[in-house]
């Protein structure tokens, strides 16, 4: 049951100083406790997007809100909406500023004014969260990519803000890593905090996301559940992408009378579980012969 | 500079309080410093070596080709110390004799030059020790608690953080140049390097601005706060670190008034 909209966009457009239109008359409301995922090709305009939820940018035509209230760009409204939006940068090496991990960890908690006992135990819950509690004591430019992927991630986490935005959480990170940090991240959906992500993997955005905004050129051009929107030939096609393929073996199946049609199954475990199904059903047939 | 960087982050005593480190480090370059005798100055550098080799575990080779570093310039310096130019040949040692006068060594010059390299080379095993034992993050934090000024502190800071990020980058562009043939001939590889140059300044401004925006998006309005580890602080080592520096100025002080193994 989707809440009630947290971050909204009404006909935002922007346009980077070079003058390149990054968002054409964008509109869309992200509903709090959502799992949602922002599909689209290189250059769509995701990036740009997320940076105007947390006041990075500033809309050129158009305006956001979060939590019903006009986003203002004052020194105050701007501190109190990255307080509670945070941003997880795609690339690492340009968030982590500290040459320690700890302290890099605590840069954010110790700018929302709280106390240094509380610092200290949200920098430890957030580094053990993102299971980078080990790399404490190393120098930030020890790391691994993945590691250094993972302290990005805790250093918004220690904020423990309503909305975590995750730009491309899994580029460049090998499966199980990937998952790692999905599963942390359905852990924090769980305990209520609205998770927004982009990426281009639509058999990930298939199977997690709760709801799915594909965006193209800086236009959105289609949204809505991912079982509705990733199965839209048309809708996928102009956003350059292919069919998830659990989503593609599940039609082909279908077609085949082999699954019975239900709900579409969203993940691999979903369809094998519908597969196996099948198959005890076919073997009791067949004893029953 | 990696290995030194890796060496403070491994090395037996990183746990020991770095305002211990710095104490004992400061008390020897203190009494190095005020004492101008040649023992104290080689004491500092024996004791300083036996400190990082012995206890701090630096291996023995790789600290002897560190202190070589700065011998080897510190010898270039101190030859045109030694050297005296004078009419009166018979002060020379040895010397060429240049129309009217002598350019050469003096037994005092040589003294002297004696005397200053052994100095540098002991301030110098002082800072080494503490580089060699502290990493850099907790020398900053530490800088702040002295009350250094936070714009100081955050820019050495950031500088610190960023020549690993401007090494890595650097290293990125001359691997895919070098990949591509780029440094094949004499030609190509100074215009490689030409390219490297600008191609890293280019990256590095765009990078400071990426940062400031991840900054920004983490409530950045001006201070770095960062919460620094807390160490454990042994008052034992820092009352034995300034007695050393202590002894070693009082038996330099006796020495002065003519007793004592300083006695020049």
């Amino acid at each position: 049951m989707p809440g009630k909209p947290i971050l909204e966009a009404k006909e935002v457009s922007f346009r980077y100083p070079d003058g390149t239109p990054a968002l054409k008359n964008v509109t869309l409301a992200v509903a709090e406790g959502q799992k949602t995922a922002f599909l689209g090709p290189n250059g769509a305009g995701k990036t740009t997007l997320f940076l105007h939820f947390n006041g990075l940018f500033r809309p050129e035509r158009g305006k956001v809100y979060f939590a019903g209230r006009e986003v203002r760009y004052d020194h105050a409204s701007l501190l109190e909406l990255r307080k509670n939006v945070g941003i997880v940068f795609q690339d690492p090496e340009t968030q982590l500023f500290s040459a320690s991990v700890w302290q890099e960890v605590s840069f954010g908690p110790l700018n929302l004014g709280l106390p240094a006992p509380e610092v200290k135990e949200r920098v430890l819950a957030a580094l053990s969260a993102a299971q980078v509690l080990d790399l404490k004591d190393r120098p930030t430019h020890f790391l691994s990519y993945g590691q250094k992927k993972r302290v990005a991630i805790a250093d918004i986490l220690a904020m423990r803000p309503r909305v975590l935005i995750c730009d491309e959480p899994t580029a460049w990170l090998d499966t199980r890593r990937g998952k790692q940090i999905m599963d942390l991240f359905a852990g924090l959906n769980a305990s209520g905090t609205t998770i927004v992500f982009s990426t281009h993997d639509v058999d990930l955005a298939y199977s997690w996301a709760d709801y799915v905004f594909l965006l193209k050129d800086g236009a959105l051009i289609g949204e809505g559940p991912p079982e509705a929107v990733l199965s839209d030939p048309r809708l996928l096609a102009a956003a350059e992408l292919e069919k998830p393929w659990v989503a593609e073996v599940y039609e082909e199946l279908q077609c085949k009378g082999w699954v019975a049609g239900r709900r579409p199954p969203r993940s691999k475990e979903e369809l094998l579980a519908l597969i196996g199904e099948r198959g005890a059903r076919g073997a009791e047939l067949r004893k029953v012969k | 500079m990696l290995k030194i960087d890796r060496y403070a982050y491994t090395n037996k005593l990183r746990c020991v309080h770095p305002a211990e480190k710095l104490a004992f480090a400061l008390a020897m370059l203190i009494a190095c410093l005020a004492l101008s005798s040649r023992l104290a100055s080689l004491l500092v550098v024996l004791f300083m070596a036996a400190s990082a080799v012995l206890r701090a575990k630096i291996p023995a080779l790789f600290y002897l080709k560190l202190l070589l570093v700065p011998a080897s310039f510190l010898l270039a310096g101190v030859f045109t110390v030694a050297l005296s130019f004078s009419k009166d040949a018979s002060l020379f040692l040895a010397g060429v004799k240049l129309g009217g006068c002598v350019l050469g060594f003096t037994a005092a010059g040589l003294a002297t030059a004696l005397d200053l390299f052994l100095k540098s080379l002991g301030a110098v095993s002082c800072l080494y020790f503490l580089v060699l034992t502290t990493p850099a993050v907790e020398i900053f934090a530490l800088l702040r608690k002295l009350r250094l000024p936070p714009l100081f502190v955050e820019l050495m800071a950031l500088v610190y953080r960023f020549i690993f990020v401007l090494l890595e980058t650097a290293e990125k562009i001359y691997l895919s140049q070098s990949s591509r043939g780029g440094y094949a001939t004499l030609k190509t590889a100074y215009f490689s390097l030409g390219q490297l140059a600008a191609n890293l300044f280019a990256k590095s401004y765009r990078h400071s601005q990426l940062l400031f925006l991840t900054l920004s998006a983490r409530c950045y309005t001006g201070e770095l706060n960062v919460l620094d580890e807390p160490c454990r602080f042994s008052p034992r080592n820092l009352l034995l670190s300034i007695l050393a520096g202590l002894t070693l100025l009082a038996a330099g002080y006796c020495a002065e008034k003519g007793a004592g193994p300083f006695a020049r």
